[in-house]
């Protein structure tokens, strides 16, 4: 299988912040791939490189085996981009900013096509096309972005956190999308910080943290990962009362409280014991990628990442420079 | 009552600091006005002469206002009042769109509606708050002027004028919230409002009858329908009559009670005019790079060029006048050539170029703008969306290039011909058109010069790009332009690009400083393009 997006050993140095520290990624032709890690693990950074618009310190990446640097402007006319906090023009309306998107990739030459995509598109994302960029509420904003990377057909779409501001609604007509350009044979490379979010769509996903590939794989492969976690409480609970229950893994009991945890595809078979057991204060929750680590690399963020992941967002910095520069 | 005074407190611990740079700036305007006409105009028959010039010439009345009588109290009012009273009008269109508008579209509007506040009370307090701020500026005016040595009563009667002008706007500003849902529609509506009140003062006072001693006029009824002309119309110094004021007393409390009308009836964060709907669809032109510089960035150039125009205008106009001064007073002559170093044309010449240097200027300083608009670009991430696309960076930095280029011939062809048309309408010949061409040319390679140097420091060093690119701009002015007059040496104005700009005077006009600085400008413009190709985006 061709494989369209490639990276080893990437680096990328803000200063003394180590964006990213010898990051892997494969993508296939034709996959639907999850990119995850917590806040501050170097997504929209390995994003940046892969686009060409950051220069990496290190390591290498090819996308269709070209090198994104050098070779930008040939590789952008087969990519459709969505950055991860979209910003619009405050004075063009998003109709205007759809088509001129859509223009500068070179998505509208056949017009009929593009002025069909672009209605079908607007009318199942609910979108209001003439109101000013500076109107807009962050996930109509971030629909505006969505609309003008559909609108016109891509070999690669490259989503960042594509779904952080959209309501559950959007959030499904967004996977019909996504569907509907993978069953075209686009890649599609999704990040997103919630594991739940990308494994109803991904076929292989890669999970980084702190500018580091942790785990590669298909989501069989990492099943172990996408457990559901289950928790309750009962009077008088014992480990022979859970015994009963099917398919129970890394079972604690604490304090009267049970928490396991189940494979998602799972989850009803659990019901009629715990009907009969008659639970109290039942939660059944996807596990966070936070949890996620905890659990499977044995620690916690160690105070430095922790910082880090807490530190301002690309967006947030950029907002701070935007308001020194406008007092100046 | 007691939530009035909180709101009245919160109000001017919010608005001190700028309020205190406003009313200062005002009142140091005035001061400055006055020793300044008493050094220029100090003596009584000079003066006379300028305002006997002034009333046949409607430009002067047009951007001043008309003289009433020829002492150096009159002659003050006469030159310094109309800016006095759009400052406070400005004043106050921001400061009541800033406490009504601004705080609904913030949402803090309705936090406030739901305490004991209400709806009406915060805007009681803002009106409150806004007649204290113009009590207090008026103040400051009359005092100013006491304090330039200007007769006490008359002071007194031009402070009650700027403070009952500035109410009006403040009035204006509020009924502007009203109309509009964004503050920046409110404050461009109410902003214009303060503009048209001006010019069509002006055109009452352009079109006026002067009396037959040529040091008063009797104004056509357009002043007499603009807030700024009843201000003016107190004739401060000579009659010193406060009625007009309540034309303008009269005027704000019809908007005021326009205002709370609209605003029991309106829902909170709703308007009178719905929020302006953009296009479903972009026009053929916004489909490059270049096609969306330029749609970012004409509404600012279409300003530069009306800055430019005026400017001309004045200078065409001004020639014919500073040929007749010059021979009743040579100081100016002095004048003329301190601010244009080694020219040897006519005076008019001189007067002319000198004049269009500050129009470059403005050319350089809407060029300076257009770089600070890409920077702007990469900083809000939408030129991160562009990048994404076919769009390569050495193509989006030649694209806001190119429109730097042609903002700034256009800036400089609005400046010409408004000099030309102008100079020709009060009967100078028509070689002044020509000679108002060459100026504006001879402005070209320093503006163009600042625009690539510009380009050069946002590929080399973005997060300077905006704080640089105005105190170059600032230093090149003051060095090239005021260098000569304060006596500074010539290494220090040889800094300034505005220093080599060729003098296009008579027959032996030395071009070369210009082709130097176009040749430096296309090679640095070239460094910057070749950079830009190796350039990360820059985000911070
Ligand atoms: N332009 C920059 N300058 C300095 N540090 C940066 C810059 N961009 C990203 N970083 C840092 O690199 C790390 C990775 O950031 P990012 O790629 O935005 O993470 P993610 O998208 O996964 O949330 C963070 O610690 C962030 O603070
Ligand atoms: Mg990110």
């Amino acid at each position: 299988m061709n494989t369209v997006i490639e990276a080893h050993g990437l680096e990328k140095r803000y200063g003394r912040v180590r964006a990213l520290d010898g990051l892997d990624l494969s993508v296939d032709a034709g996959e639907v791939h999850g990119f995850l890690g917590p806040n501050g693990a170097g997504k929209s950074t390995t994003i940046l490189v892969l686009l060409g618009l950051a220069r990496a310190s290190g390591g290498n990446a090819t996308v269709f085996g070209q090198d994104p640097w050098n070779d930008a402007v040939e590789l952008h006319k087969r990519i459709a981009y969505v950055p991860g906090d979209v910003s619009l023009w405050p004075n063009l309306s998003g109709g205007e900013a759809i088509d001129l998107l859509s223009r500068l990739r070179g998505g509208t030459d056949d017009k009929a096509a593009y002025a069909e995509r672009k209605a079908r598109l607007i009318e199942v994302f609910q979108l209001d096309p003439s109101k000013k960029g500076r109107s807009y509420s962050k996930g109509n904003r971030q629909k505006v972005a969505l609309v003008a990377a559909f609108a016109s057909p891509a070999d690669v779409y490259i989503l960042d956190e594509p779904t952080s501001g959209l309501d559950p609604l959007m959030e499904g007509v967004f996977n019909q999308e996504i569907r509907r350009a993978a069953s075209l044979g686009s890649t599609i490379l999704l990040s997103s910080h919630i594991l739940s979010e990308v494994e109803q769509l991904c076929d292989r996903v890669t999970i980084i943290r702190a500018g580091k590939t942790v785990e590669t794989g298909t989501l069989a492969e990492l099943r172990h990962l996408t457990r559901t976690e289950v928790s309750f409480a009962r009077n008088g609970l014992t480990e022979a009362d859970i015994a009963r229950i099917p398919s129970v893994h890394d079972l604690a009991l604490v304090n009267g409280r049970a928490r396991f945890t189940v494979d998602s595809d799972k989850i009803s078979s659990l019901l009629p014991a715990l009907t009969e057991l008659d639970v109290k204060g039942l939660r059944v929750a996807p596990p966070s990628l936070e949890e996620l680590f905890l659990r499977h690399y044995g620690d916690e963020l160690n105070p430095a990442e922790a910082s880090l992941a807490r530190s301002p967002s690309r967006k947030a910095r950029r907002r701070e420079a935007a308001k020194v520069a406008s007092l100046r | 009552m007691n939530t009035l005074v909180t709101l009245l407190l919160q109000r001017i611990r919010r608005d001190r600091l700028q309020l205190l740079i406003w009313i200062f700036g005002i009142a140091l305007l005035a001061l400055f006005s006055v020793s300044a006409v008493e050094k220029t105009y100090g003596d009584p028959a000079g003066r006379q002469n300028i305002l006997q010039l002034a009333v046949a010439n409607p430009s002067i009345l047009m951007l001043r206002g008309t003289p009433e009588g020829g002492g150096l109290d009159q002659f003050v009012f006469f030159e310094i009042f109309t800016f006095i009273a759009v400052l406070a009008g400005l004043m106050n269109t921001f400061l009541s769109v800033r406490h009504s508008r601004a705080e609904e579209e913030s949402g803090r509007a309705e936090l406030l509606a739901a305490t004991p506040a209400g709806r009406t009370l915060p805007t009681v307090a803002t009106i409150v708050f806004g007649a204290l701020v113009n009590v207090v500026n008026g103040l400051f005016v009359a005092l100013a002027f006491i304090a330039g040595g200007l007769d006490a009563k008359g002071s007194f009667v031009a402070g009650c004028a700027t403070a009952a002008v500035g109410l009006t706007f403040l009035a204006v500003g509020l009924f502007a919230a009203q109309l509009m849902r964004t503050s920046r529609g409110a404050n461009g509506v109410a902003a214009a409002a303060v503009t048209a009140a001006y010019v069509i003062r002006g055109i009452g006072d352009a079109l006026g009858t002067p009396s037959a001693d040529h040091l008063h006029m009797t104004v056509a009824w357009w002043s007499w329908i603009s807030p700024i002309g009843w201000g003016q119309q107190t004739l401060a110094y000579d009659a010193n009559t406060l009625t007009p004021l309540l034309l303008n007393l009269a005027l704000t409390a019809a908007f005021l009670s326009l205002v709370f009308v609209l605003q029991a009836q309106r829902d909170s964060g709703a308007s009178l005019l719905a929020g302006r709907l953009g296009r479903v669809a972009a026009r053929n032109s916004l489909s490059s790079s270049l096609g969306l510089a330029w749609r970012l960035q004409w509404p600012t150039v279409v300003g530069w060029c009306v800055g430019s125009a005026f400017g001309g205008l004045l200078t065409g106009s001004l020639a014919h006048a500073v040929a007749g001064a010059a021979t009743a007073d040579p100081t100016v002559e002095k004048v003329m050539e301190g601010l244009i170093p080694g020219g040897t044309g006519s005076l008019v010449q001189l007067f002319i170029s000198a004049i269009f240097v500050m129009v470059g200027v403005l050319a350089a300083a809407c060029a300076t703008q257009v770089i600070i608009r890409m920077r702007q670009e990469e900083v809000a991430g939408t030129a991160e969306q562009v990048l994404a696309t076919r769009v390569s960076r050495a193509r989006w930095l030649i694209g806001y290039l190119t429109v730097g280029t042609v903002s700034i011939v256009l800036v400089l062809l609005s400046g010409a011909a408004a000099s030309g048309l102008s100079a020709v309408a009060v009967g100078d010949t028509s070689a002044r058109i020509g000679d108002s061409f060459a100026a504006a040319a001879a402005q070209l390679p320093a503006a163009l010069l600042y625009l690539s140097v510009l380009a050069l420091v946002f590929v080399a060093l973005p997060g300077w790009t905006v704080g640089l690119g105005w105190t170059l701009l600032g230093l090149g002015t003051v060095f090239g332009l005021f260098g000569g007059l304060v006596g500074m040496p010539e290494w220090i104005r040889d800094i300034s690009p505005f220093t080599h700009s060729p003098v296009p005077i008579g027959t032996s006009t030395d071009w070369s400083g210009g082709v130097w600085m176009l040749c430096i400008a296309v090679v640095v413009a070239i460094l910057a393009t070749v950079g830009m190709k190796r350039r990360e985006l820059n985000t911070a």
